[in-house]
């Protein structure tokens, strides 16, 4: 063993998408989607995942994005069958709904398995595939056992609920033939779920009371219905605001503690999202999405994955190229393509 | 056959290592040359991957190991595109005239879908749609507006049953004649009368105190009859369900866009009648105030008191106003007393 003690090497991930790129193919996708009314949407996500993926740098190596555009059509058409169907019983046939609720509840765990493990198996770093070993059976008992639960308990068991979730996702994913081992911690995530609950309830009580506060001062300084029109403007936009910094903060910090927990052999990722932010980002995109009526969506897209890849880095304690891939794997890579009940894109 | 040279990174697949590889072809065969050893495959064994525009091309080799690449024109020329969908969208997305082309379609198809397909189709759709469940949807819209902007009448139960048994009268012998239902409602509205799927005819308080009598509030209630015979209503919440889906489809992929399509259907809530429907009604309302011996002129009238009240909430700044509802008042009030 080294006497001397060794940095590990720490690789930052870095994105290089470029708006203009990324705009020509976006809108292509969505004109050709239009046109073809949906078929080419699969087709689009392709093209566009592979873009984000080939401009996210590791190592000197990018990511690689290889579903079939056909096993994405597959899984949009049962998901517009399931919603399409829970849409339009809503207006006229509330009855009927009901079994597509129920349809949906009872379809969840294979859902969540299917979504994971197409995305895993069709995401690969150096020809290594990832791949996701997740079962029905578990994804039943943390999706509607737990989730059960958190509706049960009013609440209080929702930050366990989502430790749990987040443990079965992180833990079953693996890179080549190495597995994830999460080490993830129910005190931090009860921690995280009472701040920002914390947040929303502060804010809250100050609007209520603030609100009193200047109904009272109109009444007596008798002003016009306008201002207090005004008033009331300024409070639901201050409310919207601190929802969305609630959001922003849950999205930094339950990112950073997923991604923080996971160990992939030696290798251990380090995530830094601030709440500040993803908040400024969130807010700046959602206004120059409305202002371009929709055009500036690519640009918002590419801002956010290139603030995610600014925060994160992988600490390597084991050189990259001792990973190998699963002999599973390889044999389906070299075989003819597989079509199983889990070869469809659910994730929506 | 000229010989054709490029570099690219090569991953065996079996470990996340790789090596710069210099390729060459040769004859039928790709030869694949590293630091240390020699690859010979067919070229007939390799696969090439869609191109996308600023992608690095990838190959892949029969035993699973893959090339990368970034010489676009290399790969090319030794590999005809596998897909034509992805062709066509490769040669698409690598030019700027494209782009802009696609956002004229786009806009121009959503231009025609909403103002065009969706009013058309509501007609047809709406007509298979049974009178029980328009009704249903009818009840449902009025437990909503009774949740957030009616309260109940304050007027007199003598009144109301006066203008009840009017309005009996009144549409005695209309198709559907038993779906129908007056409801006296007040609230925020102002002077105003609304006709829900399935024959529910709202009236409000003001509206019953700014008629002088009960011909003026016939000439009213016959132009909301006119708006149910015709399920105007009904083709309404159809189309902007349409525009609902649309604009969903649309932004479908993008996350941040959901917070629009939230938006929309409280944007949709105070969208009207277009001038149509309510030509259509006003010329149903005209023959059936003659059909039963009021004059229409009593539409006219009613339309300038509504004005007059208008013109006075706008002074207050109320927010709900007839009128805005209700658009292009002078010439209605001239095709009222032009049927005279």
């Amino acid at each position: 063993m080294d006497t001397l003690a060794v940095a590990a090497p720490v690789y930052p991930f870095q994105f290089t998408g470029r708006t203009g790129d990324y705009f020509r193919i976006w809108i292509v996708s969505l004109c050709l989607s239009i046109l073809t009314l949906g078929i080419y949407s699969a087709w689009g996500k392709v093209r566009k995942r592979r873009y984000l993926y080939a401009h996210t740098h590791l190592a000197g190596s990018t990511f690689e994005y290889r579903a079939r555009p056909l096993a994405i059509l597959k899984g949009r058409a049962i998901a517009v069958l399931l919603f399409g169907g829970f849409a339009a019983t809503g207006h006229f046939l509330p009855t009927v709904q009901w079994t597509f609720v129920a349809l949906l509840l009872v379809l969840t765990p294979w859902i969540v398995v299917a979504a994971n493990r197409f995305n895993a198996q069709n995401s690969a770093y150096r020809n290594i595939r990832f791949g996701f070993s997740g079962r029905i059976g578990e994804a039943a008992k943390v999706f509607l056992g737990f989730g059960l639960l958190s509706i049960v308990s009013i609440g209080l068991a929702y930050p366990y609920y989502r430790l749990r979730r987040a443990r079965f996702v992180v833990g079953h994913h693996r890179f080549g033939a190495t597995g994830f081992v999460e080490a993830l911690h129910g005190g931090d995530f009860y921690a995280t779920y009472i701040f920002a609950g914390l947040i929303v309830l502060g804010a809250t009580i100050a609007t209520i009371v603030g609100g009193i506060l200047l109904a009272l001062m109109a009444s007596v300084l008798g002003a016009k219905s306008e201002s207090s029109r005004a008033v009331a403007y300024v409070s639901i936009a201050l409310m919207y605001a601190v929802y969305l910094l609630a959001f922003s903060y849950l999205r930094a910090r339950v990112g950073n503690l997923t991604l923080n927990g996971a160990r992939i052999g030696q290798l251990q990722l380090s995530s830094t999202l601030r709440a500040r932010d993803l908040f400024w980002l969130y807010f700046s995109n959602i206004v120059g999405i409305i202002a371009s009526v929709g055009l500036a969506t690519p640009w918002a897209t590419l801002r956010m994955a290139s603030y995610r890849a600014r925060r994160l880095v992988l600490i390597a304690h084991q050189p990259l190229e001792t990973l190998a891939a699963s002999t599973a794997d390889r044999a389906t890579a070299m075989g003819s393509e597989v079509s199983d009940l889990f070869d469809v894109d659910v994730s929506l | 056959m000229t010989t054709l040279r490029f570099q690219g990174r090569f991953r065996d697949g079996v470990s996340a290592a790789e090596l710069p590889v210099d390729v060459e072809r040769d004859g039928g065969d790709l030869v694949i040359a590293g630091r240390e050893q020699t690859l010979r495959v067919s070229l007939a064994a390799v696969v090439a991957d869609a191109p996308i525009p600023g992608v690095p091309r990838m190959l892949a080799l029969p035993d699973g190991a893959r090339i990368e690449t970034v010489d676009h024109d290399a790969v090319t020329m030794l590999f005809a595109p596998k897909s034509p969908i992805d062709a066509v969208a490769f040669w698409l997305e690598s030019r700027w005239a494209a782009a802009v082309a696609a956002i004229l379609v786009i806009a121009g198809l959503t231009w025609l879908v909403v103002a065009i397909v969706l009013p058309l189709g509501a007609g047809p759709v709406a007509r298979m749609i049974s009178p029980r469940i328009e009704n249903a949807i009818g009840r449902q819209s009025l437990a909503t507006l009774d949740r957030v902007a009616l309260n109940p009448s304050t007027l007199d139960a003598e009144t109301q049953q006066q203008i009840e048994r009017r309005f009996r009268r009144f549409v005695a012998g209309e198709p559907g004649e038993e779906n129908y239902a007056l409801l006296f409602r007040s609230g925020a509205l102002g002077p105003n009368a609304l006709a829900l799927p399935g024959g529910i005819i709202i009236v409000t308080d003001d509206m019953v105190r700014l008629a002088p009598d009960e011909g003026e509030l016939m000439a009213v209630l016959a132009h909301e009859i006119g708006h149910v015979q015709g399920r105007h209503a009904l083709r309404l919440i159809l189309q902007d369900s349409g525009v609902v889906v649309l604009i969903t489809a649309l932004a479908g992929d993008a996350v941040s866009m959901s917070v629009l399509a939230a938006a929309l259907p409280t944007a949709l809530l105070q969208s009207h009648y277009s001038r149509q429907f309510e030509a259509e009604a006003d010329e149903y309302a005209f023959a059936h105030l003659r059909r039963h011996g009021y004059s229409p002129q009593l539409f006219a009238d009613m339309m300038r008191r509504l004005q007059k009240a208008d013109a006075r909430a706008a002074g207050e700044g109320s927010v709900l106003r007839y009128f805005s509802t209700h658009p292009l008042t002078e010439e209605r009030i001239e095709r009222a007393e032009a049927q005279r």
